[in-house]
């Protein structure tokens, strides 16, 4: 059978641009969550996040990046980014900041696999979030404590305006990096970035696509994504560094993140035939629904663990066989219990044997892009034999009885490793990657 | 994507529209030729003399489950929900239904216009939206569960609490092709043994102020979009299932409009699709600049075949529309004794999506 592989990455983080900032970010069992800077959170209930270090996306600020991040090296192609971004920026699109985030990262994924000559046939196939409510752009036309659309046309107002697209980022990418094939938006929430790169694998396996750019792309740090998810009470009360402690007993909910991670997947043989360099085999996948509650998820997590076991299967693994888990775990009292029962049901004895962690303490919950980035961290343990650390983790918690990886990153080699993202809404979603090891 | 290794029984449907909550008869209802847009009353306020195709009233909620969960659900979201209950029922499958699968086309967020407008009325000082009053007053203003309301993934997610099915599940962003992904991603999915049974399908509205308003500003309105609103799902069963099915779908494929126009994929599809086998098209695309150039290479490649504009009588549904024209599809194959029925959708993303059905006896 085809296998994916994955040929190229690029990672945005609350370390900064780059997949070397990130990995050296986890490397070093740093945490990333501080204070909101991009918008003034003084009045808001929730004041830390995951950030990017960024204040305003601008234009230039786009392509400084991709030139330190070498992901654009010829200047023709530098100027002629140059005027899409400006044209963007005007058009007042970068206050999504996802849109940005998702572009960079893109370029570093296919600048990384070496994909600039392989022509524009690639597939696109990508976790949105949502789209950005930009509540400002009502103000102009607010009446009478109604929004009166038919003022829209004399006020005046950026052309992105109200709310920004969810596949803009998808435009620029596919636009920018002159991809023709088809484009796929995945919308499953915190699944949604490992049920894109699952999507990009099929397609490969399949014979459908000989290339695709996949992952996520995904910021709530702006005043409704955090206000929102502040009056649901999912992130900690804590406005703290500290504020999110996957699996620790004083957990108290999660800290908001952003960012994005993109890969480049191909077919294994073609990689290895144009000289490409695998960084990881997509080995397996499942998705499940806990078709529970809106607001929790099932507290045995018996349809996290079918996504788990369904993933095992596909890869053609036993449970034992799996050299690390890189988990949801969000921090919430409720979901990191409900993950380890789920853990604990689909490894059996084994589960005691698998080092488990999770980088939300550390770059918080990139939401859509969650699952991508996890991924993203996942590949240290084939790149530098190293698994992250889960920050701020310190006291243990019986309901979380299995070998959590503590602050400090753990050095290990291992052969396969297992991601579980988990949506708002039930979405459960499990992938495998495996070590490459040659044909 | 392309010819489908094994057939996949259809063994149920159910679909929402302005023409109410059924499949059967839906191709003879858009047929006639009688169909108008109405006043949209959901735009009465916000753009008033917009006519729409759209439902005068949702459907009471169906049990306790959805009763509870209606608060959090967007229109579409209660549009799904109804073809959901609709699809479940006219397939015969009852709970449990942990082994169904779901992957649902879904648009952007569609929360309520009313509880946007109190929580923008605490967030202004003197006409300007103050970030401080926002964080200490607007999000205080608005009821929490908005919130759920804006997510699209819960337009599929609600369906899934409210109904039970627990299987393998995506949503899929679509203005057009992204429910050709659900439904593609949901044939894999039985083809791979993921689940034995599975929905497909979209849903969605443009009847929605903040959407319409998009619509209107990027000029799809003056070129002919009509706005529409609905929800349908295909009830798939497993290729080896000896479930009795309604029909066989045999095609699906995606073209993306940045490899080929759709006019000359299409041409390619329907080369490669075997003409003769066809019996008739249903045609979805969102206005007449994308449907005139298809209608004409249908007309040219098919002689004769009778062709069904959808949108003429469902208006642009956005998510919604591909799945609403399957339903067509396949109420023209069980009511008229055809063979083999093309579906042709193509959106405002300007992607194309193919999908056929074909009569025959279960295996």
């Amino acid at each position: 059978m085809t296998r994916a592989v994955i040929t190229g990455v690029g990672v945005v983080s609350p370390f900064g641009v780059g997949t070397a900032a990130f990995w050296e970010g986890l490397s070093l069992g740093r945490s990333a969550v501080g204070p909101i800077r991009c918008f003034d959170a003084a009045s808001f209930a929730t004041r830390v996040a995951g950030e990017v270090p960024v204040t305003q996306i601008s234009a230039a600020w786009m392509l400084d990046q991709l030139r330190l991040t070498r992901s654009v090296d010829d200047d023709r192609a530098i100027e002629s980014l140059a005027d899409s971004f400006s044209a963007w920026e005007r058009s007042g699109a970068f206050r999504d900041r996802k849109l940005a985030f998702g572009l960079l990262a893109a370029h570093e994924a296919w600048q990384s696999a070496g994909a600039e000559s392989l022509g524009g046939d690639a597939w696109l196939c990508l976790a949105l979030g949502l789209e950005q409510a930009l509540l400002e752009d009502f103000a102009p036309i607010f009446r009478e404590r109604r929004i009166e659309w038919a003022l829209e046309a004399e006020a005046t107002l950026p052309r992105t305006r109200f709310r920004a697209p969810i596949d803009g980022c998808l435009q620029l990418v596919s636009d920018t990096l002159g991809l023709r094939g088809p484009r796929v938006v995945h919308s499953s929430a915190c699944a949604a970035g490992a049920l894109a790169l699952a999507h990009a694998a099929r397609l490969i396996e399949r014979g459908d696509a000989t290339l695709v750019v996949c992952g996520g792309a995904d910021s709530m740090v702006n005043p409704l994504g955090v206000g929102g998810m502040s009056r649901l009470g999912a992130p900690s009360p804590r406005n703290e560094p500290d504020a999110c402690r996957p699996f620790d007993r004083r957990r108290d909910g999660l800290v908001i993140g952003e960012g994005a991670a993109i890969f480049v997947l191909e077919a294994a043989e073609r990689a290895i035939e144009r000289g490409a360099r695998p960084l990881a085999r997509v080995l397996g996948w499942g998705s499940t629904q806990d078709g529970y509650k809106a607001t929790a998820p099932r507290p045995d997590g018996s349809a996290a663990q079918r996504a788990i076991e369904r993933a095992i299967e596909r890869a053609g693994l036993s449970p034992g066989a799996l050299g690390y888990i890189n988990a949801h775990g969000t921090g919430t009292p409720l979901n990191d219990p409900a993950e380890v029962r789920a853990i604990r049901a689909a490894l059996g004895a084994s589960a005691d044997r698998v080092p488990v962690s999770s980088i939300k303490g550390a770059v918080g919950h990139l939401m859509a892009a969650a699952g991508a980035i996890e991924l993203a961290a996942c590949l240290l343990a084939f790149e530098r034999d190293l698994l992250p650390g889960t920050a701020h983790h310190q006291v243990i918690d019986p309901e979380c009885d299995i070998d959590i990886i503590g602050e400090a990153p753990r050095a290990l080699r291992v052969d396969s490793v297992l991601s579980n993202s988990f949506g708002f809404g039930g979405q459960n979603a499990s992938v495998i990657l495996g070590r490459y090891v040659g044909a | 994507m392309g010819p489908l290794e094994a057939r996949v029984p259809i063994v149920g449907a159910g679909a929402v529209s302005a023409h109410g909550v059924a499949w059967r008869g839906l191709s003879h209802t858009l047929g006639s030729g009688v169909c108008a847009p109405e006043p949209a009353t959901e735009l009465t306020t916000s753009h008033p003399g917009t006519r729409a195709f759209q439902l005068t009233t949702l459907a009471e909620p169906s049990s306790m489950a959805e009763r509870r969960a209606r608060p959090l659900m967007s229109r579409s979201a209660v549009l799904a929900s109804m073809a959901t209950s609709a699809a479940l029922q006219d397939a015969g499958w009852r709970a449990p239904l942990a082994d169904v699968g779901f992957y649902l086309g879904v648009g952007a967020s569609g929360g309520s216009v009313d509880q946007l407008g109190t929580m923008l009325a605490a967030s202004l000082d003197a006409g300007e939206f103050s970030l401080e009053r926002f964080g200490d007053r607007g999000l205080a203003a608005c009821n929490p569960l908005f919130a759920f309301q804006l997510m699209n993934n819960f337009t599929l997610c609600n369906s899934a609490i409210v109904h039970g099915t627990e299987g393998p599940n995506a949503a899929f962003f679509s203005r057009g092709t992204g429910t050709l992904f659900a439904l593609s991603e949901a044939v894999d999915a039985l083809a791979e043994n993921d689940c034995v049974r599975a929905l497909a399908g979209g849903a969605d509205s443009s009847v929605y102020a903040v959407t319409w308003a998009e619509l209107m500003r990027e000029g799809w309105a003056e070129r002919g979009l009509v706005p529409g609103e609905g929800a349908a799902l295909l009830a798939l069963a497993h290729p080896t299932s000896s479930a009795r099915a309604l029909a066989f779908l045999d095609y699906v494929s995606v073209h993306s409009a940045r490899r080929a126009a759709p006019t000359v994929a299409l041409q390619s599809a329907l080369d490669a699709l075997s003409p003769p086998s066809i019996d008739a098209v249903v045609l979805s695309a969102w206005g007449p600049p994308a449907r005139d150039p298809l209608a004409a290479v249908v007309a040219r490649a098919l002689r004769g075949r009778p062709l069904l504009d959808v949108a003429n009588g469902l208006g642009e549904s956005l998510a919604a529309s591909p799945a609403l024209a399957w339903t067509v599809g396949l109420d023209l194959l069980c009511s008229q004794d055809l063979g083999r029925v093309l579906i042709v959708s193509a959106g405002l993303d300007g992607d194309l999506g193919l999908v056929a059905l074909s009569a025959g006896a279960s295996p």
